[in-house]
């Protein structure tokens, strides 16, 4: 078997003083879908940051296609060079750009001058309102509208890996089916998905594997199809039903 | 009915693009109310319109009757409009108890200049001991001395719930409490908001996308698309209206 | 070209008039856009980038006598960029994330630090006397004259030239090119940036050498017009030239052109039409003479409070700001009870240690040193109470402490009056000062209140202080503004011991009031909202009225403190103590030493006055080795490696944004605490 695309091993990692993560260990391997699921708080979001070369671990070692990355090198740009792209949660665009130059700086890169103008179109189909709104600054754009920005940047690339970062949070049901189809069909074609999600259900289906974060430890890793029954016991212990 | 808070036909436009279009809303003395509505609706452009943070184009806003319009938001809390926050506004560098305590001093206006030079500004006995109370009713007595940087989100969104009880509201407007929180968390909130206006006895305003958490929590909603209510009435009519499944609900099936 | 009437004509020259000067605002306005507009820095020290290229030019070309193409070569496409890329990689890239205000804060002490280092480095001094040559051959001879009323130069031309050219392609740059997109992305967020696969660094590193070369520029071309060069000028162009980009709100090109010419114009026509209006009206006359040198900072501080525009802008916060570590609380907060207990004990023991020696051992001048130390420690409080607790930057504290010892001196001159009287009064004078200027500049937000205050320090530099009943006129230019030393009874504070002990108890009083207020409704009240402001307004906390006594209360200190200081020297001594640039040093200093806390004030205040004598004369060391005569010979250093040694300050402040001091005692409270858990573990 060829080496992952991404592995982390025995990685710790946290914000000043605080820890978030201890000794973390997890591989995502070409055309695989991992849900990453946990209570809030459990370090999901440390993890995906670490993944995504956001945030360089105190300890242990992050490799890309079998390659370790430097320590202490925060080059997030070289894991998307890699194929190694990241949505991160909450409202993560450029405010002070149009909503055409956020998805631009992106698609430029990846597709050149002359993919420009397809990608944006792309984008456009996926998410029509923000083709209403290409000239717009995307400071102005509500709530909902700035999470389809950012996720129709990683959407449209198609990358190597995907790690979306709470994807559903703050968008209308109807959006959220919507996103999990485009995942699903970019899965099709290959690309592998590291999803962290709070609503585990649509996130359990999609993936194959699923692994249970817990105060910033791996606690469980299997099929995803027995995740749910595991997520019963382990995470709520109130024990309601999800 | 005692209307607590009515709002009727405001109208707000940024760029040429209407966010609001002649939305009136109105809360009742005690009442649990919920506002929800898909993405870009204008839930979050109410809300600021009605808390004083953005001035509508047209329309009314009345609190306990009196036209608060014109009114800055500060003026507004003063008169018994509580809130707290989709992302959690608290005060750096504070502990629990104080966030509580300076609510308390606003409140209760004794907090001249010339006190504090004589060094009668600190908190008296009485403030604290109502602090203490409300933080003993949300559950978080044991919090009260920690710096809220080491707090969860879940204990982050009482002490905020418990500072805007501080004020005496009349009104507490909550944007999307559930955010970042899971669903047991999520529902113990909602539990504890409930018990606890069973004893204070306030009206809630309640914007969400967690519609199981509105389902649960509301007595009455009104649905906002593009600007535009297109339902309002008990919650469990409004979740049942097609039209309002169709512009917000999508596959969601309310069990 | 014949003009209809005598009007017209001089309203026509005086735009023609004021085109060059108008040519050479753009020019610093454009390259401050620039430089705001790619690295997010509101680069006060653009100023001390473009003296630097300047000097260069003048030392390769006119002190070496290198053609002008070579020393073009090296100061500005060599040295500029050079300075640019050192610039950010070791200063601005480790403040990406800091707050607008605490990069300000960096780049007034770059501007402070940057001409010293370069001066010493290149052993550069600005020759007076020998004519600054431009880059045009012949560039200040011959003349143009295209219209027969004002005849314009080689060298005005050709800044004219660079300013429109540069606006034309600076915008080309950002508008289709993808470096340009990159730039203004990496100032949103760097990391957003690095996860659509561009390298920050690199975009970063760019926009750097882009802006420090057009620094250089700008540098070089208006070098011609000072009769020498001098830091501070290009300082001050830089300050006037703010009001021309904010027009742009920092970030359109074309405006800032427009702005700088539309400036130079309005200056231009009003020096024109004056005269001859105060010739009809005797009345204008003073205001005429004071007003034209402060024109720009009154069209600064009227722009900034009176363009809606500004005041609305807000910084644009970084999604991702959550990767980077919280800002950990102060020190306080988290130290063992043990540690406290020893820390004052400490204290205590030290002032205790440090005040008998000065006391038996001192003599005049260390006397004097000490009671200087107390006396700026106090008004460093007031920098406490706006800046610690108020979370605001006011950079005219240095003209609230002239208004209270300018008061001390009118009322003891003029009506006789006690000293100590007079300085309350000053104090309660400079807090209503305070508290009007704060009504207009409250709704400015940051950087922007910093710059108001800024200006208005300017304008009472330039207008207040020539008034005889501000700065004592013509007279106080003969005798100086004399101020006697309190009287209360029987005790003489003429004695210099007396009055240290005066100013002590001052300090303690003033100290007891801030600490008083921080843990009052006022301080909790401002702790509130600088937390989170709409959190504050959520729960019935009016911030302009917290604000407006923050800035009185902040004021009267100031007040009180400069009073205090002009009994302590008997005289104003205003260009020394109080002037605009000198307060920002002086302000570098407490915020970067901490601001937060009164103890800080109270080191800063130590480090201020006493840095100099101690370190740099050598009398530590002299003390240490026991004798003056065993000092090494590079001793006494010059006074102006304080400045660098200050400005260096300043740039550690980045990293360390809750001040210098905070961050020892928290470092050493960590290890501390660590320690002594331990031990009690084991107990």
């Amino acid at each position: 078997m060829s080496a992952p695309i991404l592995e982390l091993r025995e990685v710790e990692a946290g914000y000043g003083p605080f820890r978030a993560l201890f000794g973390v260990s997890l591989a995502v391997g070409a055309g695989e879908a991992v849900a990453l699921v946990g209570a809030n708080g459990a370090g999901k979001t440390t993890l995906a940051r670490v993944a995504s070369g956001l945030l360089v671990p105190s300890a242990g070692s992050v490799h890309v296609d079998g390659a370790q990355i430097e320590a202490g090198v925060t080059a997030a740009w070289r894991f998307v060079r890699a194929g190694v792209m990241h949505a991160p949660e909450g409202r993560s665009v450029f405010a002070s750009l149009t909503v055409e130059e956020n998805l631009a700086l992106s698609f430029q890169r990846a597709f050149g001058r002359a993919g420009l103008a397809g990608g944006l179109d792309r984008a456009y189909e996926l998410f029509p309102r923000l083709g209403e709104r290409r000239g717009q600054i995307a400071g102005t754009l509500s709530g909902g509208e700035q999470r389809m920005l950012s996720l129709a940047r990683v959407l449209v690339e198609s990358p190597r890996l995907l790690i979306a970062d709470e994807l559903s949070l703050g968008l209308a049901p109807m959006v959220v089916d919507q996103v999990f189809e485009t995942l699903s069909q970019i899965r099709a074609t290959g690309t592998a998905l590291l999803i962290v999600e709070q609503q585990v259900g649509h996130a359990l289906e999609l993936c194959d594997r699923a692994a249970v974060l817990e105060h910033g430890l791996i606690t469980w890793q299997g099929p995803s199809n027995e995740a749910g029954a595991v997520l019963e016991s382990r995470l709520f212990e109130s024990g309601a039903p999800h | 009915m005692t209307r607590v808070l009515e709002a009727s036909g405001m109208s707000v436009a940024f760029a040429g693009i209407r966010a609001l279009d002649n939305v009136s809303v109105s809360v009742a003395a005690a009442e649990r109310v919920g506002l929800i509505g898909p993405n870009g609706a204008g839930k979050t452009t109410l809300f600021n319109c009605l808390l004083g943070i953005l001035r509508p184009d047209a329309g009314r806003v009345l609190l306990n009757s009196v036209d608060v319009g014109g009114w800055p938001a500060h003026r507004r809390a003063r008169a018994g409009m509580g809130r707290t926050f989709q992302r959690v506004e608290l005060f750096a560098d504070t502990t629990v108890r104080e966030h509580l305590l300076i609510a308390e001093r606003i409140r209760n206006g004794t907090g001249a200049f010339w006190k504090d030079l004589i060094g009668r500004g600190r908190p008296t006995p009485d403030e604290v001991a109502a602090c203490d109370e409300v933080l003993e009713l949300l559950g978080i007595a044991e919090l009260a001395a920690k710096p809220v940087e080491s707090l969860s989100l879940g204990q982050s969104r009482l002490v905020e719930v418990g500072r805007a009880l501080m004020t005496g509201p009349q009104v507490l407007l909550l944007d999307e409490p559930s955010s970042g929180l899971d669903r047991d968390e999520t529902r113990a909130l909602a539990t504890t908001l409930r018990s606890v206006q069973d004893t204070r006895g306030y009206a809630v305003l309640l914007v969400e996308h967690d519609v199981s958490l509105v389902a649960d929590f509301t007595e009455r909603t009104y649905v906002l698309d593009s600007g535009v209510l297109i339902a309002e009435g008990s919650t469990a009519d409004v979740l049942a209206d097609p039209a309002v499944r169709r512009a917000y609900l999508g596959s969601f099936e309310v069990t | 070209m014949i003009l209809a009437s005598g009007f017209f004509e001089d309203l026509f020259r005086g735009v023609l008039q004021g085109t060059p000067p108008g040519a050479v605002y753009a020019l610093i306005a454009l390259g401050f856009v620039l430089t705001y507009k790619t690295s997010g820095v509101f680069n006060l020290a653009f100023g001390a980038q473009a003296y630097i290229s300047a000097a260069m030019y003048f030392k390769v070309h006119s002190v070496w006598g290198w053609p002008k193409w070579a020393a073009l070569l090296v100061s500005v496409f060599v040295l500029a960029p050079l300075v640019g890329l050192v610039l950010e990689r070791a200063i601005f890239r480790h403040l990406r994330t800091a707050s607008a205000v605490s990069k300000l804060v960096v780049t007034i002490g770059l501007s402070v630090a940057l001409p010293e280092i370069f001066n010493w480095a290149a052993r550069f001094s600005a020759v007076a006397g020998r004519q600054i040559t431009g880059i045009v051959p012949d560039g200040a001879g011959v003349y143009y004259d295209p219209f027969g009323i004002y005849r314009f130069n080689r060298d005005e031309l050709a800044m004219m030239a660079v300013a429109l050219a540069g606006t034309l392609l600076l915008a080309a740059l950002f508008r289709f090119t993808m470096m340009g997109l990159s730039m203004r992305a990496v100032v949103e967020s760097p990391r957003m940036t690095e996860l659509s696969g561009v390298n920050a660094n690199r975009v970063s590193a760019f926009a750097w050498a882009l802006s420090s070369t057009f620094a250089g520029m700008a540098g070089v071309l208006i070098a011609p017009r000072f009769n020498s060069l001098s830091s501070g000028d290009y300082f001050t162009l830089v300050i006037i030239a703010v009001a021309a980009a904010a027009t742009g709100l920092l970030i359109s090109l074309p405006r800032a052109l427009l702005g700088g010419l539309g400036l130079g114009w309005f200056i231009a026509v009003f020096n024109t039409f004056l005269p001859g209006l105060a010739d009809d009206h005797t009345w204008l006359r003073p205001f005429q003479e004071n007003l034209t040198p402060s024109l720009p900072f009154v069209v600064l501080f009227a722009i900034l409070v009176l363009w809606r525009a500004v005041g609305r802008q807000r910084e644009a916060s970084d999604p991702l700001a959550g990767v980077d570590p919280p800002p950990p609380a102060l020190a306080a907060l988290e130290r063992h009870p043990k540690l406290t207990m020893f820390t004052r004990l400490f204290g205590v023991f030290f002032v205790t240690v440090v005040g008998l020696v000065v006391w038996f051992r001192a003599d005049v001048l260390w006397m004097s040193l000490v009671t200087k130390a107390v006396i700026i420690a106090l008004i460093y409080l007031s920098v406490t109470v706006i800046t610690g607790m108020g979370g605001q930057i006011s950079l005219c504290q240095g003209t609230f402490a002239a208004i209270g010892g300018f008061t001390v001196f009118q009322m003891a001159d003029r009506f006789n009056m006690s000293v100590l009287a007079a300085a309350l009064i000053g104090a309660a004078l400079a807090a209503v000062v305070g508290a009007l200027l704060s009504l207009p500049v409250l709704r400015l937000g940051g950087v922007w209140l910093a710059i108001a205050t800024l200006a208005f320090a300017f304008f009472f530099d330039a207008v207040m202080v020539k008034f005889s009943w501000v700065g004592g006129g013509s007279t106080a230019l003969l005798t100086g503004t004399q101020v006697p030393r309190p009287l209360i009874g029987p005790i003489d504070f003429a004695s210099d011991r007396a009055f240290l002990v005066l100013a002590v108890v001052a300090l303690v009083v003033v100290s007891v009031v801030v600490i008083q207020l921080r843990e009052g409704t006022i301080g909790r009240t401002l702790a509130a909202l600088r937390g989170s402001e709409v959190a504050a307004a959520s729960i019935g906390i009016s911030a302009a009225r917290a604000r407006i006594v923050a800035f009185a209360v902040s004021a009267a200190i100031a007040g009180l403190g400069g009073a205090l200081l002009a009994m302590h020297q008997q005289n104003v001594n205003y260009a020394l103590n109080f002037a605009p640039i000198v307060a920002l040093f002086w302000l570098v200093v407490v915020v970067a030493l901490g601001s937060r806390t009164v103890e800080g004030a109270i080191q800063a205040g130590a480090a201020f006055a006493l840095f100099e004598p101690l370190i740099l004369q050598g009398e530590l060391l002299g003390w240490i080795v026991r004798g003056e005569e065993r000092l090494p010979e590079f001793f006494p250093l010059s006074g102006n490696w304080r400045l660098i040694l200050f400005g260096l300050m300043a740039m550690q402040f980045a990293r360390h944004p809750e001040g210098l001091v905070e961050h020892g005692k928290r470092r050493s409270a960590t290890r501390i605490n660590g320690w002594l858990e331990a031990r009690e573990a084991r107990a």
